[in-house]
């Protein structure tokens, strides 16, 4: 598996996984889709940094601004990006299973509303691969790091990205549902897989 | 940050053109339970008859009192997972209490709490009140060893959503993720001798089942028809459907009705309380479809005469009676009027006064009424043109088309209006359910005590709180 000019396994990595998938777009897909698509995988790489998997953590900075500076689209997804796959050593930023387009805030940050009124984000994860069995756990772990790092009047909705799954009724039916998500983060074993996945996020 | 009362926009236009048949509701938030659980409770469930309050929360139950808002008894080191849910048995003596409790580890327990000294003429409410005047902190210790964990109910495969003793207190319900219902029944020779045996196990239901709901005896065999005993058993669940159980004449539970009609998981379900005259209970139901319904058994009053009409006449061999005795026909007759943007956790419809509240995800506690709807509603007022738009856009039981006129001039028309709702009733949190309850604690007048409702609403943030409705 082990490349030849593999400086840094990390990066090397992080780079193979979406450039297969690019590789797969390409087949049916301009060469100016294929330019864009590599500065979309160029950003998740920049943020795979080791350096920046420092800093990139929510409790430094944001403490003081959760008041005065609403929290934005960027700032969900630094919250999510770095969660590490279940199966890879690879985080889902790298991996484009969440992508910042696919975060939503509602009402937007933006307004100049009441912080403490109530926001839904929306954030639609990508797994890799349209069987993957892992979806779930994806979502899981994007839903629970949300949760946990946001304040209490943002309403997490975590969803599939439509197509990119054949079975996203369900899945998604399961993450929307409260109390089986509460009963996973009971189970012992399935709380072992999020706990290292949410890992690399502290 | 204080709970704010807001009337939702829509429930204004609403109420200006109604005749002020129902009023309006204010909710106002009293102490909440004190102390605070501070971690989610999932359910608040008041005693039937005494001034107790059980909050499932965390692998525990605590027990509050009414009279002092204050925590009476703690239930715990049962279970090893969070508990879900709590029901109390009912018809025990006022110096006995029994609990059960429906835990993620997939088993419920049963509890009983009983007073250990010879009781000299005070009630448990009585002791309640004097053990609960001074708050020490040893209190809690005291009362722990009043609870004995008496059994362990083991059977489901996957957590226990929901737990409901029938009206007898004969039969409990159990519920979970592994798409089962269980009904378990009392076979002790004496209320102390813990022997619960299973009756049945009902599969129907395609996913995880949410709730149970044992209708409420009224003393008479309303509906049944003669055909089944008088337990009826509904439940609720992941798969959007709601089902009705009754026992056969042989000791067989069956499915009776599939009610369909909710887009998402049914989260609850509740009968009503004090139905009209000798009218068989309509059933409410919610969803994470942001909705609450309200569905209606169709009797046929003529039926034993006109047995014959039935197409399954034609069914050579087998008796008319066992064929029309498998089903029974439900119909959604109301969709209450949209008070959610979420979904909708826990609704509780009042004997006292019929008002029904609900609340959910958003936060909000909304306040219905039920008014009769103007004779001459035809061509009338726009606004009642859309009421019965409403409700009869949302019929969704199949098979009613030539039965409609009928269905409607044996039930009397009526329609639901929001009386009142509130925002972030606990906070930014989302709260996990309401129930309406009896108030005893000393703000309330002597004489309105055990007699003036309040809400009492359970939150993520671990809050018990009571609500004055005014």
């Amino acid at each position: 598996m082990d490349n030849k000019d593999n400086a840094n396994p990390t990066i090397l990595t992080a780079s193979e996984l979406p450039t297969r998938q690019i590789k797969k777009r390409k087949t049916f897909a301009s060469d100016a889709d294929a330019k864009f698509a590599d500065a979309v995988s160029r950003r998740p790489l920049f943020l795979s940094d080791p350096f920046c998997d420092v800093s990139w953590s929510d409790g430094t900075e944001s403490e003081d601004d959760f008041v005065e500076e609403p929290i934005d689209e960027q700032e969900i997804y630094d919250l999510i990006s770095n969660i590490t796959d279940p199966e890879h050593p690879i985080s889902l930023g790298q991996l484009a299973v969440v992508n910042l387009p696919d975060v939503e805030i509602t009402p937007p940050p933006s307004a100049n509303s009441d912080p403490h009124a109530l926001r839904r984000v929306l954030v639609k994860v990508t797994p890799t691969i349209t069987h993957c069995s892992l979806a779930t756990v994806l979502g899981l772990g994007v839903r629970v790091r949300l949760e946990q790092a946001l304040p209490p009047n943002y309403r997490v909705d975590v969803v599939i990205k439509e197509g990119s799954h054949s079975q996203d009724d369900q899945v998604n039916k399961q993450l929307a549902d409260k109390e089986r998500v509460a009963a996973a983060l009971e189970n012992d074993t399935l709380k072992g897989v999020l706990d290292k996945m949410l890992e690399t996020c502290a | 940050m204080p709970p704010a009362d807001t009337e939702s926009p829509g429930t204004g236009a609403t109420a200006s053109s109604a005749a002020a048949a129902a009023a309006a509701v204010k909710l106002t938030a009293l102490t909440p339970f004190k102390p605070e659980l501070y971690d989610r409770a999932w359910q608040s469930i008041p005693h039937p008859t005494l001034p107790l309050i059980a909050t499932a929360h965390e692998k525990s139950t605590t027990v509050f009192s009414l009279s002092t808002l204050t925590s009476h008894s703690t239930l715990s080191g049962g279970h090893t997972r969070s508990v879900r849910s709590v029901a109390w048995k009912p018809n025990l003596s006022p110096h006995k209490l029994c609990l059960v409790s429906g835990s993620f580890d997939s088993t419920a327990g049963l509890w009983r709490w009983e007073e250990e000294k010879k009781a000299t003429g005070d009630d448990l409410e009585v002791e309640i009140t004097a053990a609960n005047n001074d708050n020490s902190s040893d209190k809690d210790d005291a009362d722990e060893k009043d609870w004995e964990f008496a059994l362990v109910l083991e059977g489901h495969d996957s957590e226990i959503k929901s737990v409901a003793f029938s009206p007898s207190g004969n039969y409990l319900a159990t519920c979970s993720r592994d798409k089962s219902v269980w009904i378990w029944e009392d076979v002790g020779v004496n209320e102390d001798d813990d022997e619960w045996e299973t009756v049945a196990v009902l599969n129907e239901h395609d996913g995880d089942v949410k709730a149970v709901a044992w209708c409420p005896d009224f003393g008479d065999s309303r509906g049944g028809k003669g055909r089944y005993s008088s337990d009826v058993l509904a439940s609720a669940s992941y798969d959007d459907t709601v089902r009705i159980w009754r026992e056969d004449g042989d000791g067989e539970w069956v499915c009776v009705a599939v009610l369909e009609g909710h887009g998402g998981t049914v989260w609850g379900l509740q009968w009503e309380p004090k139905p009209e005259g000798t009218r068989f209970p309509r059933l409410l139901t919610w969803s994470a479809d942001q909705t609450l319904r309200l569905w209606t058994l169709k009797e046929d009053d003529d039926e034993e005469e006109e047995a014959p009409r039935h197409a399954f006449g034609g069914l050579g061999g087998i008796p008319n009676t066992m064929r029309r005795s498998l089903k029974e026909e439900w119909e959604c007759t109301a969709t209450l009027p949209k008070a959610h943007t979420r979904d909708v956790y826990s609704a509780s419809w009042s004997a006292d006064s019929s008002r029904i509240a609900s609340t959910g995800s958003d936060g909000v506690i909304a306040v219905y009424g039920e008014e009769a709807a103007p004779e001459a509603a035809e061509g009338a007022e726009t606004s009642h043109a859309e009421a019965s738009v409403e409700l009869d856009g949302d019929v969704q039981m199949g098979g009613s088309g030539d039965d409609a006129g009928k269905t409607k001039s044996a039930s009397p028309s009526t329609t639901w209006k929001v009386l009142g709702t509130t925002d972030y009733g606990h906070g930014p949190f989302e709260i996990n359910h309401v129930t309406w309850c009896k108030r005893y604690d000393m703000e309330c007048a002597p004489e309105r005590r055990g007699v003036e409702e309040m809400l009492v609403t359970t939150g993520d943030d671990g809050v018990v709180r009571p609500w004055q409705v005014l």
